[in-house]
């Protein structure tokens, strides 16, 4: 019983500082996440353009996105930068690799997404005299949206997953504090199941919303 | 323009030596963990399956950190005085393994349930319905999304750097604090995982393409 | 010595009664027919009899011996162990309405499946079989295709060819017509009328009336859970007596009545 009661002092003592690096992370995610959707849009355009210049410039950066690692990404932004005369804080440093990271694999779900939709669409869509604009907008997105709300939701919880390693340049964000805790205290182990229990909550709950949008889009459809 | 890089390539090709010992060590014995898990979990009694599926939830709901955090802090604190490498690459093990068992659980399950009263019915015993029907049929299946977690698992070697292990990218960031050489140094070292990660990546999608079309 | 008996069984999926008390037998070389609307039960009642579904209480024998559960002297229920259960059902030979081939093997292979793997028998001696079953179904020159690349009547008749193979002593058929175009169903009835003609036992659970009465020494009527009505072709089809049963002739074949 001094083992739990120890702990749980240790618990207790480190939780406000706990809860503001919980409350980084989710400010790191909600930056990253609407510009990785939004940077994921525009490189789905020239990806899926006619011209294979164009296409092959995307595709280039999309592999380069998919091998190799998004902590050399971070790395390259915040240290490079300041070379160039650029002195951003961490936080836009972290927030920037991770959502040009992401980005790529956006572009590479919205891809999926429509190329599912069969080309039967289109034709139809067509042949009633529409523009391939509004051929887009009307009948295919909304059905390419449903099916992407499944992936889109993991991407996101990856993406959550991935603000982590922003601790390593420094953002204060739950990783972080928890290293810092560690160091004021010496029960080491227990603080990362903690903040374990922290990311578990927080991927589960996104879960769970993702679950129910897919759910409500399904049916609304 | 690339002298930095260039006079630096030892050092860092030492640390993608050491880069690729350990992708290979945590990827091959995570994806054998994960497998075992994942046909236990599809095939065992209650007990076995909540037991695994709640470690497979749980680890999959974490950052990778955390587990190679938890796995450096937690072995001296139970009593395992091994090193750095060993203590966090063990914990990439059973990460993988979370994910790789998810895959094969999730593999057999989408067997056909006729398949197996097909096997059953010829008189067919568990083991052999297993051996025989449903875990050839699996694997096609699980191969695609295994390569891919073994693509990632790869990378996320690189984050063993901030709990202190050195490999390719703790190697690069201490040339980078020593020269400021930032992006000589950090493209190339994006170049060398790109050289190890690509043609596994290639693979990955040759399998999703050829595995997954019906025979 | 009935080849299948089968005493009061009852089956339940959670609060819905699906089979509730059907006793009947099949004797040797005899082909038992059993028609009955969806829900009927019959499908559940067939793979009841090779305890491939569980249920709560009766008695099933094949050839003498209980397979399943069987109750001991003070009435209680004791489940029969995997093994023995196993055992049994090498005797049962069952043809689904959905095929399920194995598709990773090759026709031959499926056929040879059985054999090879539960019964022992010698890779060499078992294709030799199989092709001397492909032959009889009149598949031999598929033996080397993948099962995808058959069309569904085939992939009926190479499991029919597979259930053979384990040499059993009954052949149980689900439905076996229900997932065939029409223009394929008659080449798999025409390998099951030989089959009868060989002197197999057989449970066929079909929609075919018209075969049915080619083909069944008996018929069996279930609706509901239960055996409604029972008896030869001739009686059953052309002299119905059960209400429900007037109504189900009338649907599927509607000028069978005046036949």
């Amino acid at each position: 019983m001094d083992y739990a009661a120890q702990t749980a002092h240790l618990l207790i003592r480190e939780f406000p500082q706990l809860i503001a690096g919980f409350l980084v992370t989710i400010g790191v995610a909600s930056a990253a996440i609407p510009l990785a959707l939004i940077l994921g849009l525009l490189l789905v355009v020239p990806r899926m353009a006619k011209s294979s210049a164009i296409a092959g410039a995307a595709i280039a950066y999309i592999e380069l996105m998919r091998n190799t690692p998004l902590l050399a990404q971070i790395y390259l932004i915040y240290f490079g930068l300041p070379l160039l005369g650029l002195y951003p804080s961490e936080f836009t440093c972290g927030v920037a690799g991770i959502a040009l990271q992401h980005a790529a694999f956006m572009a590479e779900t919205y891809r999926g997404g429509i190329e599912s939709i069969s080309p039967q669409q289109w034709e139809a869509a067509r042949a009633i005299g529409m523009r391939k604009l509004k051929v887009l907008r009307l009948v295919i997105l909304p059905q390419a949206i449903v099916r992407i709300l499944g992936p889109l939701g993991n991407q996101m919880i990856i993406l959550i997953k991935d603000t982590s390693l922003v601790s390593a340049i420094g953002v204060m964000e739950l990783t972080m504090t928890a290293k810092m805790a560690i160091e004021r205290s010496a029960a080491s182990a227990e603080i990362f199941v903690a903040i374990g229990a922290f990311y578990l909550i927080l991927t589960t709950f996104v879960g769970a919303v993702v679950r129910l949008a897919e759910h409500y889009a399904a049916e609304s459809n | 323009m690339f002298n930095v890089l260039i006079a630096s390539l030892p050092y860092l090709l030492k640390g993608a030596q050491v880069t690729l010992w350990l992708s290979l060590v945590v990827v091959s014995l995570g994806t054998l963990l994960g497998i075992g898990l994942g046909i236990l979990a599809a095939i065992g009694n209650i007990f076995l399956r909540t037991l695994i599926t709640t470690y497979i939830f749980a680890l999959r709901g974490v950052p990778v950190l955390i587990v190679m955090f938890l796995g450096y802090y937690a072995c001296p604190a139970l009593g395992f005085r091994v090193n750095a490498y060993i203590a966090v690459g063990a914990a990439q093990i059973i990460y993988i393994g979370a994910f790789v068992a998810e895959i094969m659980r999730s593999a057999i399950a989408s067997v056909p349930p006729g398949q197996v009263a097909a096997a059953r019915s010829l008189g067919m015993r568990r083991f052999t319905v297993l051996r025989q029907v449903v875990l050839p049929q699996a694997a096609r299946i699980a191969v695609p999304p295994i390569l891919n977690n073994s693509l990632t698992a790869i990378k996320q070697t690189s984050y063993a750097s901030i709990v202190g292990v050195w490999e390719l990218t703790y190697a690069a960031r201490e040339i980078v604090e020593r020269t400021l050489a930032a992006f000589q140094i950090f493209l190339g070292v994006m170049a060398i995982y790109f050289l190890i990660c690509y043609p596994l990546s290639l693979a990955a999608r040759w399998s999703e393409r050829h595995l997954l079309v019906n025979h | 010595m009935p080849m299948i008996e089968v005493r009061n069984l009852r089956k339940s999926f959670g609060v819905l009664d699906v089979l509730k008390g059907v006793s009947f037998e099949v004797e040797k070389g005899e082909v038992v027919v059993v028609l009955g609307p969806s829900g009927s039960g019959k499908s559940t009642m067939l793979r009841c009899i090779n305890h491939l579904e569980d249920y709560e209480s009766g008695e099933i024998l094949v050839d003498g011996a209980v397979i399943g559960y069987s109750t001991d002297d003070q009435c209680r229920r004791v489940a029969r162990p995997e093994a023995v259960n196993a055992k049994l059902r090498e005797q049962v030979g069952m043809v689904f309405q959905s095929f399920n081939l194995f598709p990773h093997r090759t026709v031959i292979e499926n056929v040879m499946m059985g054999p090879v793997h539960v019964q022992g028998v010698g890779r060499g001696e078992a294709r030799e079989l199989a092709r001397v079953l492909l032959s009889k179904v009149g598949l031999a020159s598929k033996a080397e295709e993948y099962p995808s690349k058959l069309s569904g009547g085939q992939q009926q008749r190479v499991a029919i060819a597979r259930a053979l193979a384990m040499n059993p002593k009954v052949m149980l058929f689900d439905e076996v017509t229900s997932a065939l175009d029409p223009e394929l169903v008659a080449e798999v009835l025409r390998v099951i009328r030989q089959l009868a003609l060989d002197g197999m036992t057989m449970i066929i659970v079909t929609h075919e009336i018209h075969f049915a009465r080619d083909v069944g020494d008996r018929i069996i009527f279930m609706d509901g859970g239960v055996i409604v009505e029972q008896g030869t072709p001739s009686q059953i089809l052309a002299n119905p007596s059960a209400e429900r049963l007037k109504l189900f002739l009338r649907r599927y074949q509607g000028d069978y009545l005046a036949a």
